[in-house]
């Protein structure tokens, strides 16, 4: 039976800076903090990182079960064939979102038991009140998850947000646009605001709100301060890192452990910096991870490129802020806490439309790897094509073409695996891909 | 006289070369696990060839997906380097680098003789020999004779299963619905040719293109890429051994370098003994 293999024991990923170590028990306790909330009968309710309503659950005292993290710890334990495969036993197809399989297949095999499954990761994933989709206009399962996930669950009521903002065309400012996606985002915050109301019995402390909005807005700022000191030579934290420290920045927003975190981040950097203490201490290549989310059951690749001589000072995955202050926009001025959240979503989405436009033939996406590749001294890139990703992941090979169209050649290395499915991966070939992909760095370099 | 061997351990052929200033002696083994791990044996077989001795070759290096399993080698590079710099040597000409190999194919992009980008398929063998080799069997054809086949087909059949799996399958239904042999072969060709074709694409294809690996020697192949590309390639007088002879001018750059530079030749221990990864 598939039910009752064993995941695959793993050795701890050696990581470079402190920060990122923690965040292992970090997300256990949290997760293991949604058991007993359930316990103790606290509102639960699924969530998606990049939601735009942080702050709105956190402010009703509503504790997120966030899905897309617990698919992702199935697969960093490599113990998510079981859950995937029990969603293909449903009928579900292998070719969709693996994060969402993961998640329905859990779903499935939890409500059939009346019990978490045996040996669930981390204790498993909690049984929600109620489902919060938001697949904005880039990720479809983000609204076709949790209705999938009712079958299984009849009782729990959803809730959809759209959450769009104005796409890119070299010939329109979005400025012109701007308003009614805002008032549109708006409505669209009212109106999950009620449904909370409704479901929670209670109503909700708008001043909180605002004071928990402002709270992300500092956040934002000492994220993108702390990860800008990684363009020194040598780099104090890569890509590898950041696959953890970004776990406040996704799933903890609105809170102050976030800031904290942040906080102590920022310090260790600095120190870090001025020792010259680098991921490594002779770093001769310097990648950007360019796009794609990693494969959560192999991030110790980013060991190996570091036994290799090569580190990550950045990447664009999960780099989900910019300096509030740098928007052409003062939040600050902004009082209605939920057009604030609308504002800085639609300026975040934006914030490389300007210099797209001064480029012809750019796009904000290229925009923002140049200034990066620049910014970061950067000598490599590097992607990850997820093959069941159908949103984020698609575009890569037109982004890294048009890049190199409009900017530069610059050696490049495509990666393909999943970001949950093992089955997808095979280390031998992924690291015959990167001895090759140094050996070009290296002659590029001569 | 300096002597510099190249060893590239395919998945389905080892290849050891033995140079100088030119090429010397070659073997090429036959395909399983048995010879792999008895690279050695095949060193030897070069090494008799070209009426060497073992401690005559001044630098070895291996090459392939094997090559780490070598413990003769001096040093081990990837067998992208190895192709670019045996194509670069071999054929100047050449800007764009196929290698269709037994279970892997790869594309190369090469700019002052080396490598500056590539692509692989390593994940699907629908793209690689073992497509045709599965298909073959099938057939009941010699791989070595499905080349000659094809060039005898009137209208090849549509294979249109990209999995070799179903493929094959597919072979054998096209056959008991009375389809020429030869047509059914160029069918093939042109199904794996659409599929390398599409990774090479990744790259910017830029003339010459030379064809190496074992696909390199199958002509029905090689038009049905030409065809695709809407140009000829040029293909190697052994394609096969491109990467060993890379990898053995590779050596001979090292140890150029070395000389030039009067640093120290870091060396293996240099005993001619089996693989270590086989046994």
């Amino acid at each position: 039976m598939t039910e009752e293999k064993k995941p695959e024991e793993r050795k701890k990923r050696r990581t470079a800076t402190e920060a990122a170590s923690k965040i292992g028990p970090m997300v256990k306790a949290a997760i293991g903090g949604t058991v007993k909330a359930k316990e103790e009968g606290k509102p639960l309710a699924y969530s998606f990182i990049v939601c735009c309503y942080d702050e709105i659950i956190r402010a009703m005292d509503i504790v997120p079960i966030w899905t897309e993290n617990y698919a992702g710890i199935c697969g960093a334990k490599r113990d998510a064939q079981r859950f995937l495969e029990r969603a293909e036993a449903e009928n579900f197809s292998r070719s969709l979102c693996t994060y969402a399989l993961c998640g329905l297949g859990f779903d499935a095999w939890r409500e059939e038991l009346g019990e978490m499954p045996p040996d669930a990761p981390w204790g498993g994933q909690a049984r929600p009140d109620m489902m919060l989709g938001s697949g904005q206009i880039l990720c479809d399962p983000r609204n076709k998850w949790y209705q999938a996930a009712q079958h299984y669950m009849p009782d729990v009521p959803i809730y959809d947000v759209g959450m769009p903002w104005p796409l890119y065309e070299d010939d329109h400012d979005y400025r012109d646009v701007q308003d009614y996606y805002v008032k549109y985002i708006v409505e669209e915050l009212k109106g999950l605001v009620k449904f909370l109301e409704k479901h929670t019995g209670k109503k909700m402390d708008w001043e909180r709100l605002s004071e928990l909005v402002d709270l992300s807005d500092k956040t934002w700022n000492l994220i993108w301060e702390a990860y800008e000191l990684r363009r020194a030579v040598p780099t104090p934290m890569g890509t590898g890192d950041a696959m953890n420290t970004m776990v406040p920045m996704v799933f903890m927003m609105g809170t102050q452990e976030a800031y904290d975190y942040y906080k102590d981040l920022y310090d260790e950097l600095k120190q870090k910096i001025a020792k010259k203490e680098g991921v490594i201490p002779d770093e001769k290549y310097r990648l950007i991870w360019g796009g794609g989310l990693p494969s959560w059951f192999a991030l110790s690749d980013f060991n190996y490129f570091n036994s290799k001589g090569a580190v990550f000072p950045v990447e664009t995955t999960y780099r989900m802020v910019e300096a509030i202050y740098n928007f052409d926009i003062d939040l600050s001025k902004i009082t209605d806490p939920l057009e604030h959240i609308a504002w800085r979503w639609v300026k975040f989405w934006t914030y490389w439309h300007d210099a797209a436009r001064k480029r012809p033939g750019s796009h904000p996406d290229v925009e923002q790897l140049i200034k990066y590749i620049e910014d970061y001294k950067i000598d490599g890139i590097v992607m990850h094509e997820a093959f069941s990703c159908r949103s984020w992941h698609p575009g890569l090979i037109w982004k890294l073409n048009l890049l190199k169209k409009v900017y530069r050649d610059i050696p490049s290395l495509v990666l393909e695996s999943d970001i949950v499915d093992i089955s997808s991966y095979n280390e031998a070939d992924t690291r015959a891909r990167i001895d090759a992909f140094i050996d070009i760095l290296e002659a590029v370099k001569r | 006289m300096q002597y510099f061997a190249g060893v590239d351990i395919g998945s389905t052929m080892t290849k050891v070369v033995i140079m100088n200033q030119s090429l010397l002696a070659s073997v090429i083994g036959p395909t399983g696990p048995e010879h792999r791990k008895l690279a050695n044996r095949v060193m030897e077989e070069a090494l008799k060839k070209a009426r060497l001795s073992f401690k005559d070759i001044t630098y070895l290096v291996a090459t392939g997906y094997g090559r780490i399993s070598v413990p003769f080698a001096d040093k081990q590079i990837t067998e992208i380097s190895c192709h670019a710099k045996g194509v670069a040597y071999l054929l100047p000409e050449a800007r764009t680098v196929l290698d269709i190999g037994g279970q892997d194919s790869k594309g190369i992009k090469l700019k002052d003789g080396r490598a500056v980008d590539f692509v692989m398929n390593d994940k699907c063998a629908a793209g690689t020999g073992r497509f045709l080799e599965v298909a073959a069997e099938e057939l009941g054809v010699k791989l070595e004779d499905m080349g000659k086949l094809s060039l005898k087909a009137k209208k090849a059949v549509s294979i249109s299963n990209t999995c070799t799996v179903f493929a094959a399958q597919e072979v054998v239904t096209k056959l008991s619905e009375g389809a020429a042999l030869p047509d059914i072969i160029a069918g093939l060709h042109e199904a794996i040719a659409t599929r390398i074709y599409g990774m090479l694409r990744r790259l910017k294809i830029e003339r010459e293109v030379a064809l190496t690996g074992g696909g390199a020697k199958n002509i029905g192949l090689v038009r049905a890429l030409e065809a695709k590309m809407g140009f000829t390639v040029v293909v190697p007088p052994e394609p096969l051994l491109t990467g060993a002879i890379g990898a053995a001018l590779l050596g001979r750059n090292i140890v150029k370098e070395a000389e030039e530079k009067g640093t120290p030749l870091a060396r293996s221990k240099r005993r001619l003994q089996e693989a270590t990864l086989f046994t």
